[in-house]
Parts: C-alpha cells; structure tokens; sequence
C-alpha cells in the first residue's frame, strides 16, 4: 500500500515519533516515503531507508494549512492511500486539515495498526489507556495519528539527499517565538523518570525532587495538575495531553494516578508509588507502594542515596 | 462580532465511560465538558472587550440539556444544538461537519473549542472545522491578551509563540489556559431564561460519512500486585534496597 509518514523535526534530525512510525511501516513492507514539515534552515533528514521530501515553511508565519495544501495535492498526484502521523501538535493540525480534504475521518490515539490488501485496522487506547478500541477503516484513504512510544524507532542513517520545497507565508505573522532551556536528563530517553504531582503540596518543595533526580540522573516529570498551576513547564507534563514515557523505573511523588497521567506513564517497567492516600489510584500500577507522606520519605531517601 | 463557542454535553467524568456496540452510552443527564470552559472563557473575555454575541454551538444527544444551561450561566447569549439519531457514533469529521455548518448557520467570524474533549479525545475537531470553513486555525492557544489587539500565545512542541487574532479563524484553547470564571446565583437564574435552539440536520449541508466501523473492545487488566508498604518512617531503606536491586545505584 502507498504509504505517506509525515515527519517531524527535532535536534535537526527526524524526531523519534517519525522513527517510530516508519520502523512499523518497514515491518509491514509499506511502500513508504516521508514528507517532513519544519522551518529548521539546514536540517539532516535524508534517510537511507526511504524517499524523503521536505516542506519548508517560514517560522515567522503560521502556514500549516498551506502545507497540508501541499500534502493533499500530493497524495492525490501519487495515489497514496495511507497518511500516518505521531500524535503531536504539529501532525494534529496537519492530519485534521488532510482528513477534510480527502473527506476521511482520522483515527487518534493509535497504538497498533495492520494493513492488509483489502483494508487498514487499528488498535486505539481509550478510557486512558483502560481499554482497547479496534477499528477497520473502510475508506480508499486511511488517516492514522500514531501515539508516541507505541513502536520501536527505526534505525536509520541521515543524510542530505532530499527535495525541498518552500512553503508560502500566510498572513499571520508569528511573533515572540519561545524555546524553552532544556538541561539535564530529558524525559523521553531516561532511564529513570521522577514525577511530581500535587501531593508535594507546594511549588518549594519540587527542590526535593530534584535533589533525588540528581542523584539518580533521572529525568523530572510533572502532573497536568502541577503544570497547569505554574510549577513546571509544559514541556515536563507527563500524561494523555503531555509526553509518554517507558523508562526502567518510575517514581511518582505525591501523584494521585488520574487516566490522564496514566497513559503517560503505565508503560513503564517498574513504578514506584509514595503517595499518602492508600485508596490512590496510583498503587494499581505501581510495583512497590509507599504509603505514605512524599514529603517525609524522599528527604530520606536524599539522605541515604 | 460574532462567535460560536463549541460545547459538549458529556456523561459524568467521574463515572467511568461504557461503551455500547462501539459507542459511548449516554445517559439523559450530562453535563458540560470541562474543557470547554476554557473556550467559553476566550470568548466572554473577547465579548466583553467587542460587545460580541456569544452562541454555544452542541452536537449529540440533548438530554436534559444539563451542559447547555451550564454553558450559558458562565454568560453566553444562547445555545444552537443539533440531535440527530442518524449522528450516534459520528466519528471526528462528522462531527466537525456538523459543527461547521452551525458556526456557518450563526454567521459567526470567532470560532472557538477547548483542544480535545473529556470522553472521546480525539483532539482533530477544531481544526477540521477551521478546514471545513477554510478559515485559519490558531490552535493549542494558551494565554490570551485583549488590548488593542487580540494576543494569542500558542504552545509548541519547543516552547511557544504568539500571533494576533484575526478577524475570523477557529481557536482552540488548552486546558489551564485561562482561569474559567464560576457562575453566581444571578448568573444561574438569567441562564434559564436564554434562548436554546435545535436546528435540524436536514438544514445542513453534510458531506462526509461514518468510515470507521467498530470491530471490538478489550479491558486491560492494568492493575498490578506490587508490594504495599505503610511508612512508619522505614519505608525509604524498601525503596533504597529496590533501586540497588535495579541497579539504578
């Protein structure tokens, strides 16, 4: 089946979400290629592996519609008839506006797909991870958005090789762009992740987890309920509206364990639970539960690591 | 100005969601998303500095219109809905069709959604609409500043940006974005006299159609059998011995 992945640049290169997609793409021997949106002057995204496009649109604009324009005209020309995308900001807007030109509704939150001659079918996470949904699509055009982290990445060797074409401005201009400092342990390739969430009672105290995380070189990770109060930044939230994580070992800090968290994390090979409340939802996943007042136990734990 | 503000009726968040053939059951009482307050917010602050009409604009079974009175106390000027049985189970296009013949309907300029529903969270519907009305989707908006100009910042992946409202294009709102304001008593009692109106889908220009066909749904059994200490003070040293035993120290 003529398969379409639609990248996404991070660092310069391919962001692990695009790997994702095309390592399943591959094991399904998708004829595939991957049409890239960024506006990075001289990224690497050439693939060994595959043809690779890049649509370059102007930062200083917001001309995501002009690109999904680009992409549908394309799709059309070269008779593709599966559009996959990571479940990001970005591939949202995209794969939506796609979905209206080529009159197919897109299934979210994908987590498994399988093609065969005849049709596509999905595996959706629904109910917060919960339960499992599965779809077929009966459309001559699939549109998928992939959740992050439900495939392996693809290796692959980048390189210069590939097309760019530049993408008009629209009429809004875009303004006081924002790139948040990032240091230390990030959160989609550590090994250990220490999440706080309102059980830390105040903003103060998030200098305790930092401590810990120091120690443990482990990335810091937050609640929708702490990020939407201020705490920590967006790009920290881990959680259905946030970032996914699987890293060896989980520690959730005062974390009551909403479906909204969950799906970020319940993958994750072992948790670690402190929260005071033992009726917490949390402790259904965790692998070893503390009981407990975060606030007591981790200065202890800073004292003895 | 005029604005469409989207708003779901959904069941109680609470109550864990069930599912009947594929679709999620709807009791006759639901109440107002919570997402959508935010998008509710963006609009009475925009309708406060333009002297706009504020439409709440629903798709879905009606009910005790529960939702639709919650929308309205918060200060919107009336409500448009559309119940259909031929919609049960609409999937996202549908849905955004629907919406954006309504938005059509009320000639609004605005149109505004939280960025993905509490119960179905597909998240592609305020852009589908922005593409149905080929208007601009400022999108993920999480600050607003009204002045002389509208100021929207947007969330990205990196961080965030801004770009000033223009005279028609869809927003949508994430959550936290802006502190939605709680009715009072008067609020309340002027909600129940405004208008709220079914408009029929046969009045509306729908194009797309149900793609996606249900196969089956599987729990999970998530929960797992971990170990479950109370801390009388030692549970740190449990906790120290996991992590060596892990090799994490």
């Amino acid at each position: 089946m003529k398969t379409l992945i639609i990248g996404e640049i991070i660092n310069n290169n391919l962001s692990s979400g695009t790997l994702e997609i095309l390592s399943k793409a591959k094991s399904l021997e998708l004829d595939v290629q991957v049409i890239t949106v960024g506006s990075d002057e001289n990224p690497s995204i050439g693939l060994d592996l595959c043809k690779q496009t890049y649509l370059k649109r102007q930062s200083n604009s917001l001309n995501l519609s002009k690109a999904a324009t680009k992409i549908s005209e394309i799709i059309k020309n070269e008779e593709i008839n599966l559009i996959l995308g990571s479940s990001t900001y970005m591939c949202r807007d995209l794969i939506s506006f796609l979905s209206v030109d080529l009159n197919s509704s897109p299934v979210s939150n994908v987590i498994d797909f399988d093609v065969t001659s005849e049709n596509v079918s999905t595996v959706n996470s629904i109910n917060g991870g919960e339960s499992l949904y599965k779809t077929k699509i009966n459309s001559d055009k699939t549109l998928l958005l992939i959740r992050p982290k439900a495939f392996d990445p693809a290796e692959v060797n980048f390189n210069d090789d590939f097309e760019t074409i530049d993408l008009d401005g629209s009429d809004i201009e875009v303004f006081d762009i924002f790139i948040e400092e990032k240091s230390g342990p990030q959160l989609e390739d550590s090994k250990v992740v220490i999440s706080a969430g309102r059980g830390m009672v105040d903003k103060d105290n998030l200098g305790l987890i930092e401590t810990l995380a120091s120690k443990l070189n482990a990335a810091i990770g937050g609640t929708r309920a702490i990020v939407d109060a201020g705490w920590m930044p967006y790009s920290q939230q881990v959680g259905q509206t946030g970032k996914t994580v699987k890293p060896d070992v989980y520690i959730a800090c005062g974390i009551s364990g909403a479906t909204q968290h969950q799906v970020g994390m319940k993958d994750s090979k072992f948790v670690i639970a402190i929260n005071k409340d033992e009726e917490a939802p949390i402790f259904q996943l965790a692998d070893l539960g503390i009981v407990g007042d975060t606030l007591s136990v981790i200065p202890k734990l800073n004292d003895n690591i | 100005m005029k604005i469409a503000v989207c708003a779901k009726q959904i069941p109680d968040p609470a109550i864990q969601v069930t599912y009947s053939n594929g679709t999620i059951e709807r009791p006759e009482e639901q109440v107002l998303d919570d997402t959508d307050r935010y998008g509710i917010e963006v609009a009475l602050q925009l309708k406060e500095r333009f002297d706009a009409e504020v439409t709440i604009i629903s798709m879905g079974p009606s009910g005790t219109q529960k939702g639709l009175q919650q929308a309205l106390q918060m200060g919107a000027d009336k409500a448009v809905f559309v119940d259909d049985e031929s919609l049960k189970g609409a999937n996202s296009l549908m849905t955004a069709n629907v919406l954006s013949e309504l938005a059509k309907f009320l000639l609004a300029d605005i149109v505004i959604f939280g960025t993905e529903s509490t119960d179905g969270y597909s998240g592609t519907v305020p852009q589908q609409v922005s593409r149905y009305l080929d208007i601009e989707c400022i999108s993920y908006v999480k600050a607003i500043e009204v002045n002389e100009n509208v100021t929207l910042t947007r969330q990205t992946v990196e961080g965030s940006e801004k770009v000033n409202m223009p005279d028609k294009c869809v927003i949508s709102v994430t959550a936290g974005g802006v502190e939605p304001r709680y009715p009072n008593f008067k609020d309340i009692m002027a909600a129940k006299s405004k208008p709220i109106e079914q408009v029929s889908i046969s009045d509306l220009n729908i194009k797309s159609t149900q793609n996606l066909e249900f196969i089956d749904i599987e729990t999970i059994e998530n929960s797992k059998t971990g170990e479950k200490i109370i801390d009388e003070g030692e549970a740190y040293q449990v906790i120290v011995n996991k992590l060596k035993e892990l090799k994490v120290i």
